[in-house]
């Protein structure tokens, strides 16, 4: 190749010189540099080729000042502009690309804060039923201080409140966490004084490095400092810490220098670099509490039992005093004569209010059966008459008194009077009974008979004998005839309280000596003379009735004088009585 | 975000904690400085870049006959502010030896001489021509008035923008 054929076209020969040899001559010197100069300056005006070769070095340019601020500062805005831009137009791919990050960040920050308020709630439980919890509720009243925080004051052996990572050469705060984010006051301040005050006691004491401050005690504060190589690791302790704490803080800041070493070392005030460190410090937050005695549980579950028993014990003797009371009143109501208006419970006494017939039973009697004190019951009774007819019946013996052998019945109204009555007693009882409250009628009837029996018996049998041939009476009958009479004044009586009429045969006999003719005659004589002495106006109810029967009818058989005395007689029969008329007829 | 510790350094009575009183609201006492020799305080500035960085300001108690600076209190410093009372000549000079010891301490780190209550005119003592050989030093050099507020956040600007180009 000639160096003419090397001669690029657009190339003007320069004037005043021969062209062909200027020419020439400049491509053997500087052909190839012109070449390349041409190549270069056809690069830099391609803009598509200037954006390849960026591109291919823009990596390791951001690289290489990764740790230049003004790189961050710089394309900061540009970022920030391009992430609210995207976010505009469609926020669905950040939040997918957040999501790997933003989920567990959220659920660990709520596990965190949901077993700090577990925490803060057991506590509460657990010692809001004790004496102590009390005696802290009435400190927080106090005090103002909220009843939480006191059961935390009170319960607590120690808590890291605080953890601050310091950049052990400047001082300045490379990351910091805390229990309670609202109780912190500046930790960039906090973080330079305590490192000035470190430099200040190890200056003072002139100490070596190594031996530098590494416990402060406040009140009830401890600062506890760790330090390594590159960092100091600063935690806040409330109460009384173990000393097992310390390993941990010290393993904490081996951790953080093992794996951040060279942030740390290399560290010029950016703190970005240590937000990764959070973990490792919030692990460092560790507390203790004081457990609740176990014993207090069993004393409370023994309280408990108690209340429950004593509760139980209260439930039954209330429950049976209650039944108790309400037995006696359905007796009360039960019982004839007594009639219950009220009642009423007023702690441990009771009181009752009613009506009570006076041959009632008495109302105290019925206490004891039902377990009841008659100091705690009172009872308010008015006096009334009943018409159960136990007590009609009781009335009517208290005031009948009847006799032996005589009992009274009572029913339907109906007083009944049955056995071996005097006739007086029935007489006075049938003129008294009807008067009885709930006796309608009163019924002797029974006893009427029975009596009038009687009475009829000692009437027929009494003896009543002639002399002979004569209507006159022989001496003892006279006398046997004046108790006829009154016997049959008492049947008389007996038949007007039954109602009844008695009939009274009144038949003459004659001996057997003189003419029969003259028999019949004498012995109807001899009737009528009785018949006589017995028609008085006080018999209203016996029916007199007057025959002859003669000699036909002897009372003995004999042909001796005795038995024709026997023979000249009145004999006297009672029939068997019929009901009288409404006129006593 | 950037932090950065700065030193208050100067003789006894030149007006630093004056100076950080403007510029910053303290939250410790000022007991500290006479106890422990040094109060932190906190400052946060916006950078032209619009950066922000948080300057934690170490109040240095003031060098004197009875007292040095303790020099640990200088460690880590990414800048200081040397502070002379423009009223008193021998605190420039005090300046000047403390410029020193912190360079041993921290080394060519950015740092501004402050020539504080400017509002003092006519009491200035300074001599103008030891500050134009200073200036020709390299050192940069602000007038402050803290009892005005004059020039005090112009100084720790300047300052907190010389360590962010450091």
């Amino acid at each position: 190749m000639t160096e003419a054929a090397v001669r690029l076209p657009d190339e003007e020969p320069e004037t005043g010189s021969p062209p062909g040899a200027f020419a020439e001559l400049r491509t053997l010197i500087v052909g190839p540099e012109q070449r390349q100069l041409r190549a270069l300056q056809a690069r830099l005006n391609d803009p598509g080729r200037q954006a390849q070769d960026v591109s291919d070095v823009l990596p390791e340019a951001v690289l290489l000042r990764r740790r230049d601020p003004h790189l961050t500062r710089a394309l900061a805005p540009t970022i920030e502009e391009a992430i609210t831009a995207s976010v505009r137009k469609n926020p669905q791919p950040l939040a997918d690309a957040l999501f790997p990050v933003i989920g567990p960040a959220i659920r660990r920050a709520m596990a965190a804060s949901l077993s700090s308020m577990l925490e803060s709630l057991n506590r509460t439980v657990e010692y809001s039923l004790s004496w102590r919890a009390i005696k802290w509720r009435i400190t927080a009243l106090l005090t103002g201080r909220p009843f939480a925080e006191v059961v935390l004051l009170n319960t607590l052996v120690y808590r890291v409140e605080q953890v601050l990572l310091i950049d052990r050469r400047t001082g300045l705060l490379l990351q910091h966490v805390a229990s309670d984010p609202r109780a912190i006051q500046d930790p960039d301040m906090v973080s330079g004084m305590l490192t000035a005050i470190r430099d200040f006691s190890r200056d003072s004491f002139r100490v070596a490095e190594e031996d530098a401050l590494d416990t402060l005690r406040v009140g009830e504060l401890s600062i506890w400092i760790e330090q390594g190589p590159y960092a100091i690791l600063a935690a806040v302790i409330r109460g009384t810490p173990p000393r097992e704490l310390r390993v941990a803080f010290q393993e904490a800041i081996e951790r953080l220098h093992a794996f951040h070493g060279d942030a740390l070392q290399s560290f010029d005030g950016d703190t970005a670099p240590f937000d990764s460190v959070r973990p490792t410090l919030e692990d460092c937050l560790q507390s203790q509490y004081h457990q609740a005695p176990a014993r207090s549980f069993r004393r409370l579950w023994a309280i408990a039992a108690l209340v429950l028993v004593a509760i139980g014990a209260w439930l039954y003797v209330t429950l049976d005093r209650r039944a108790r009371w309400n037995g006696y009143v359905d007796a009360l109501r039960r019982e004839p004569g007594l009639v219950v208006l009220s009642d009423r419970r007023d702690g441990g006494r009771y009181a009752v209010r009613g009506l009570r017939d006076p041959l009632a039973r008495d109302p105290a009697s019925l206490l004891a059966a039902h377990g009841l004190v008659p100091d705690r019951v009172t009872g308010s009774w008015q006096l009334y008459q009943a018409l159960d007819p136990p007590l009609v019946l009781a009335r009517a013996r208290q005031l009948l008194r009847p006799p032996a052998g005589v009992s009274l019945q009572y029913a339907a109204g109906v007083l009944s009077a049955t056995g071996n009555a005097p006739a007086e007693w029935i007489v006075d009882s049938s003129r008294v009974a009807p008067a009885l409250p709930g006796v309608t009628r009163f019924d002797a009837s029974a006893a009427i008979a029975e009596r009038s029996s009687a009475l009829a018996d000692a009437i027929q049998s009494t003896p009543i004998l002639f002399e002979r041939g004569s209507t006159k009476l022989i001496a003892e009958s006279e006398r046997s005839l004046a108790r006829a009479l009154e016997t049959l004044r008492t049947l008389d009586a007996l038949a007007r309280v039954g109602q009844r009429r008695v009939p009274l045969e009144i038949r003459g006999h004659a001996d057997a000596d003189g003419p029969v003719e003259s028999n019949i005659p004498l012995s109807l004589r001899r009737a009528e003379f009785v018949r006589g002495v017995l028609a008085v106006p006080d018999l209203p109810a016996v029916d007199l009735r007057v025959t002859a029967a003669g000699s036909s009818d002897p009372a003995a058989t004999g042909a001796t004088e005795q038995d024709k005395q026997r023979n000249r007689r009145v004999s006297l029969r009672v029939g068997p009585a019929v009901a009288a008329d409404a006129s006593g007829r | 975000m950037m932090q950065k510790k700065i030193c208050m350094l100067g003789a006894f009575a030149v007006g630093k904690t004056s100076l950080v009183a403007r510029y910053v609201r303290s939250v410790f006492s000022d007991r500290y400085l006479t106890t422990v020799g040094v109060k932190v305080d906190k400052k946060i500035v916006t950078l032209e870049d619009g950066g922000e960085t948080t300057l934690m300001l170490w109040d240095l108690y003031g060098h004197d006959d009875f007292q040095t600076v303790r020099t640990s209190y200088l460690r880590g410093a990414a800048g200081y502010l040397l502070v002379a009372d423009g009223t008193r000549q021998q605190t420039l000079e005090v300046a000047r030896a403390l410029q020193q010891t912190a360079h041993d301490v921290v080394g060519n780190v950015p740092f501004v001489l402050v020539l504080n209550k400017a509002d003092l005119e006519s009491e200035w003592q300074v001599d103008e021509r030891a500050l134009v050989r200073i200036a020709e030093q390299g050192w940069p050099i602000m007038r402050t008035s803290a009892k005005t507020g004059a020039g005090v956040e112009d100084a720790f600007s300047r300052l907190a923008r010389d360590m962010a180009i450091a």
